[in-house]
């Protein structure tokens, strides 16, 4: 059983990866570049001869009892060195020859993922990316701008859930118009009560939601929205030079995830609908899916770690639109000289402004 | 020249003569009640003849045990008519302190009606009548003829003090408070938005990229009325001036009273 695959580049024999520049796959020794769909028959052909050699079964059988510990062993190709990666693990690279590696047993069968959407952005763009994002804050420690490099920078695969789903609601809410008129002796103020129904459908496609446990959930969700029009059918050479982890949540339990944000969204649809009241209390919500179904898919990601003042600090990047997220530090004491700066000032201008209204009015 | 300067002296004695002997029948301070001491009522008195000769308009403080059977108006009145005031329309403005039923009462009559408004009465009584009623009288009537002689000056320049133009305090204590009040909340909003943007890992609540074009239909809306409440309010009427009435003598007067 083939466990592991490399792409060869078929003129010099050195070790390819997909370029997200070219979106191509590109051999870095002799610059040739080839097409994914030759590049789909070639990693059928690849499959076939890896078949014949029978030494990988044994091995891979021995390897099985450490799959237990959450690691696996596995054997370079290129120059033999041990390859050892965590259990979720689909595509890493050797530590010694640095040649991309993709464990194909973690995407086939049930495993396979349905869609891929390709790395568009390279890692400069993620060092970009970083540098913009800590632009332009004020309360960012100066210190962490001058002093922080980046420790690692990666281009992740992270599995995705995409749920695609109709959905029938019936809304009910309780509505006040608010009308007030004089007649010089009174001023009178009319409070109306409405009982308001809505009824109706609406339909969603390709929710994503984070698939893998290593990957935090709101971090993804900080990096939406990944646009799956330039989704392309799964092929393994995608991955190459690239890390990729397998699904280790279930649809099942990401079910709860989609299920929030579709209420959230069918709950302010159906309010945006019900106009002219000055206050709408929800009171009842139905809300029934129908045709739920769900895709898997590998979305591209750059993770990027920093240390800074002994804290480790993760950013993440959208390898396709270059949607940067990441939580920095507070400075203290700029806070605190803002905040009360900001009171100072503020307050004095509030006194002065209400002193002017006062002697003039 | 001789014949000038000899009308003149003439015309100056005549003036004096006239003002010190209208100030012995009529003084402009009456301390029936024997409220001030010797020392505080002489110092009133000089002050109410300062002003009442330069505005020329008599401002008269009077203090009482006993009203005779009169209303605090009516005796205001009667004791201003009894010889009171400048000029033809004998403007004047007479204070009155009754200690048998604590009132007070404030008789306009002349310019005086038109310098002391309804609005300005109140707002005066506001300031002087508290030290009354803790029984500084001196400091009462030192407030009051201070306000008289702002008013009277302020009635001069066209617009006498009514309701809405009434004199500005300074603002107070409390607008300190207020304004740091404010400060502080202002500076905690703008500077939690300058922390929110270096916390821009959030979870999502909707899903509204996703919704599918066109997908949203209602197909069912209906608007039920239940029932209403109507409440009404009295509109405030905010009208000013000074309302008059005629004195036993027939003269028209303004005023205000209340008790200390």
């Amino acid at each position: 059983m083939d466990s592991m695959m490399e792409y060869k580049c078929p003129c010099c024999g050195g070790a390819i990866g997909f370029d997200s520049a070219v979106q191509k796959m590109k051999c870095p020794y002799c610059d040739t570049e080839f097409e994914m769909d030759t590049l789909k028959e070639y990693d059928e052909e690849l499959k076939k001869s890896a078949q014949e050699d029978m030494s990988w079964e044994k091995k891979s059988s021995e390897w099985e009892e450490e799959d237990e510990n959450n690691v696996a062993a596995f054997v370079c190709k290129s120059c033999g060195g041990e390859i050892v990666a965590d259990k979720n693990t689909a595509a890493t690279s050797c530590p010694f020859c640095d040649n991309p590696v993709i464990m194909t047993e973690r995407l086939a069968g049930s495993l396979k993922p349905d869609f891929v959407i390709p790395f568009k952005l390279d890692k400069n763009a993620a060092k970009e990316g970083m540098k913009k994002h800590l632009q332009g804050k004020k309360l960012l420690p100066k210190a962490f701008k001058d002093e922080n490099h980046i420790d690692e920078i990666k281009g992740v695969y992270v599995p995705f859930w995409l749920f695609d789903a109709d959905v029938d609601a019936n809304m009910r809410y309780k509505g006040t118009r608010i009308r007030s008129w004089s007649d010089g002796r009174y001023r009178y103020t009319e409070t109306s009560y409405f009982s308001i129904l809505r009824s109706g459908s609406m339909g969603f496609d390709v929710i994503p939601v984070d698939g893998s446990s290593k990957m935090p959930n709101d971090m993804m969700e900080s990096l939406e929205p990944f646009d799956f029009s330039e989704a392309v059918d799964f092929q393994t050479a995608y991955l190459a030079g690239y890390l990729a982890d397998k699904y280790d949540v279930t649809a099942e339990e990401s079910e709860e995830r989609v299920n929030t944000r579709i209420k959230g969204s069918v709950e302010r649809s159906f309010a945006s609908t019900v106009i002219g009241y000055s206050a709408l209390i929800p009171e009842s919500c139905g809300i029934s899916l129908k045709n739920a179904e769900e895709k898997y898919a590998l979305f591209p990601v750059w993770i990027l770690n920093t240390t800074w003042n002994g804290e480790k600090y993760v950013f993440a990047m959208n390898g396709q639109t270059g949607k940067f997220a990441g939580n920095l530090p507070v400075d203290k004491g700029a806070y605190h000289k803002w905040l009360w700066g900001l009171t100072a000032a503020v307050g004095a201008g509030f006194y002065l402004l209400a002193t002017l209204i006062h002697y003039l009015f | 020249m001789k014949k000038i300067i000899s009308f003149l002296l003439v015309l100056t004695f005549v003036l004096m003569g006239a003002t010190v002997s209208y100030a012995e029948n009529f003084p402009r301070l009456v301390d029936g009640a024997e409220l001030l001491s010797k020392y505080e009522a002489t110092e009133i008195e000089s002050r109410l003849n300062e002003i009442s000769e330069r505005q020329k308009l008599d401002v008269v403080i009077v203090t009482t045990d006993e009203l005779y059977g009169k209303s605090p108006r009516d005796f205001a009145d009667d004791y201003f008519d009894s010889g009171y005031g400048f000029g033809n329309n004998k403007d004047g403005v007479l204070l009155l302190i009754n200690m048998e039923e604590r009132d007070w009462y404030l008789s306009t009559r002349g310019f005086a009606v038109t310098a002391f408004t309804d609005a300005g009465i109140d707002y005066m009584a506001e300031e002087f009548v508290p030290y009354m009623s803790d029984g500084d009288f001196y400091r009462g009537f030192e407030v009051f003829t201070r306000l008289c002689d702002e008013f009277i000056t302020q009635a001069k320049n066209g617009e006498p003090y009514d309701r809405g133009n009434l004199p500005k305090e300074p603002l107070g204590f409390i607008w300190i408070v207020v304004a740091v009040g404010v400060g502080l909340v202002v500076a905690l909003i703008v500077t939690a938005s300058m922390k929110r943007r270096l916390k821009n890992v959030r979870s999502k609540t909707e899903a509204s990229d996703y919704i599918r074009k066109g997908s949203f239909n209602i197909t069912n809306s209906r608007d039920l009325f239940l029932y209403r409440n109507v409440s009404r309010v009295k509109i405030q009427t905010n009208s000013g001036g000074s309302s008059t009435h005629r004195s036993s003598s027939g003269a028209r007067h303004g005023g205000r009273g209340g008790k200390f």
